[in-house]
């Protein structure tokens, strides 16, 4: 549904992203995470057409971006960052007045108006002025505005950023449902919770693509795999005869437990455990952790700084 | 052009409910529209008693059979003159808001996101300034007829309006003024960072009428049908200018990350 290719944006002397590449399939939802000023933005009013890439190709809906602005924006609903509502016309007026620009039967278009303001809660309020309404039910407004004109592609700038958790929750779960509806989501985010929860695959970026798979795919590579040993008493006495074996990579510690990072873990493990077993050492579990999308990320992202 | 009409629908009425906007048009147009001309006409009488007033015309004008009529035709074209701050100042009121307050509410993004031409939305945006600058000035014209006409013949016994000065002036010259000013205050408010800037320089854009406006009363010239033509020729020359360059600054990009570019 979305193909980029080697994209590029400068400002000036500035990178914002430096020859980024993608593929998003059809009702995929794809997590877009990364720092402050590593390009997500940018790259979403790219993928907008709200900006024009400095080099590098977009094919969206299997049409190249150049050129074909107007069809690209009429099946894409963009929520931006903060939501931007006319503070002095009602909220449903607001929605009234962005639908308008598409082609779609008036009667529709207040039938989805409808649709989203009873499904987001605002229904009771719609006719109150979009100014009064809180950070929350302004962002559940702009939520509506992106998909009143039935969108095929939803690109969400932080779409829970300012929401309350039972909103929240409530919003996720509405991207969640939006799979069966065939709508494809560009979704970036700060919040790995949410972009592990929710994304099919994720892409971390900062200016470039550092990595694009899925959370399964990140927790199973061999450099995200953790072993937890819990041992019959301080971890600390222990930690000379870990720091000893080579495979042992790195090695956090709380009191009788040990984290290890392990390389080749399948085949290095057997002689981890045989060698603290030779020393005497009582061993009560030995684990393989799950790493968060958090531990991936922070990695990655410390990795890719120190290059 | 359907989008540039949703735009300029939606626009006009908030053109309407703001009172910043009717409060200075409404005192301008007593001032210079009811109460100038009234009084002008009302005491032309005396003023002609006045000795130096009798030089001052026969300086300028020599020797006159009717001194009244010769005065009131003076007077009125002092006024037309002032019949030209009314388009110059509509557009550099209301053009520079409309950019700029769609980039302080931060409302430009998610309708440059939809399937709207940048033309349309220049041209939803220009109507906006440009339809209030043509029907304030007209009704502003048609104002001023009815009461220096009025008032003329209760007092004079004779119509002196509308003469070709006037009608170049309302139809010619005031809308061309729009136009440009219009364009002049879209480029202002696409390169501005914010609201108060963007209406200082706007402020400034419309310093020349003053300048006109000023230097007639000071004496150096008196508009007249041939100075108003020439300066109609000159100035529809400079429409395409401006149409050309608001048309290149006005882009999406341009007026996204002028406003704030964000990574």
């Amino acid at each position: 549904m979305i193909s980029v290719e080697d994209l590029t944006k400068k400002f000036g002397d500035i990178t914002a992203v430096e020859n980024i590449s993608f593929n998003i399939n059809e009702s995929e939802i794809f997590g877009f995470l990364g720092p402050n000023g590593a390009g997500k933005t940018t790259t979403i009013r790219m993928l907008s057409t709200l900006i024009s890439p400095t080099s590098g190709k977009i094919i969206i809906d299997n049409k190249d971006l150049q050129g074909k602005g107007e069809y690209i924006r009429s099946i894409t609903g963009l929520l931006t960052e903060s939501p931007g509502m006319y503070d002095k016309i009602s909220a449903y007026d607001n929605l009234l007045y962005y639908s308008a620009f598409y082609d779609m039967p008036p009667s529709r278009r207040k039938d989805n108006i409808e649709k989203y303001l009873k499904m987001f809660d605002l229904w009771d309020r719609k006719d109150d002025l979009a100014g009064s309404y809180s950070k929350g039910m302004k962002q559940k407004l702009a939520l509506s505005r992106a998909l009143v004109h039935e969108p095929k592609i939803l690109l969400l700038d932080e779409p829970t950023a300012g929401l309350d958790p039972e909103s929240a929750h409530m919003v996720r779960n509405f991207i969640d449902s939006l799979k069966k509806e065939k709508i494809t989501v560009f979704l970036c985010t700060h919040n790995l919770e949410e972009a592990s929860y929710l994304s099919d695959r994720v892409c971390i970026i900062n200016k470039k693509i550092i990595k694009v798979a899925t959370l399964s795919e990140l927790q199973n590579d061999d450099k995200n795999k953790r072993v937890e040993i819990v041992f019959a008493d301080d971890a600390y006495r222990y930690l000379k005869i870990m720091e000893g074996i080579d495979k042992i990579k790195d090695i956090t510690i709380d009191k009788n437990r040990a984290i290890l990072v392990i390389e080749e873990p399948e085949l290095s493990n057997p002689l981890i455990i045989r060698k603290l077993v030779k020393n005497g050492i009582k061993i009560l579990y030995f684990n393989q952790v799950k790493v968060s999308l958090e531990e991936i990320y922070l990695d990655l992202v410390k990795n890719e700084g120190k290059k | 052009m359907k989008n540039a009409g949703i735009i300029f629908k939606k626009e006009i009425k908030e053109v309407i409910r703001n009172k910043n906007i009717w409060l200075p048009i409404i005192i301008i147009t007593v001032i210079f529209s009811i109460g100038m001309p009234l009084f002008m006409i009302i005491g032309s009488e005396s003023i002609l008693r006045d000795e130096d007033t009798v030089n001052f015309i026969t300086k300028m004008f020599g020797q006159v059979e009717d001194p009244l009529r010769v005065l009131i035709g003076f007077i009125l074209k002092q006024l037309l003159i002032f019949l030209l701050v009314l388009p110059a100042m509509v557009p550099s009121l209301i053009a520079p808001s409309s950019v700029i307050m769609e980039k302080e509410n931060q409302t430009l993004e998610p309708l440059l996101a939809t399937p709207v031409k940048t033309s349309e939305l220049l041209l939803g945006k220009s109507l906006t300034a440009l339809v209030p600058a043509f029907v304030i000035s007209t009704i502003n014209f048609i104002i001023l007829t009815l009461v220096v006409d009025i008032a003329a013949y209760l007092k004079l016994g004779y119509m002196p309006l509308p003469t070709a000065e006037w009608v170049i002036v309302a139809f010619l010259l005031s809308p061309i003024l729009s136009f440009i000013l219009t364009m002049a205050s879209i480029i202002v408010s696409s390169r501005s960072t914010d609201i108060r800037s963007a209406q200082g320089i706007g402020a400034i854009i419309i310093l020349p009428i003053y300048l006109i406006i000023g230097l007639q009363i000071a004496g150096f010239f008196l508009l007249n049908f041939i100075y108003l033509l020439v300066g109609c020729l000159v100035l529809l020359a400079v429409c395409p200018l401006v149409l050309r360059l608001a048309v290149k600054i006005f882009d999406r990009e341009n007026i996204l990350t002028r406003w704030k570019m964000k990574a």
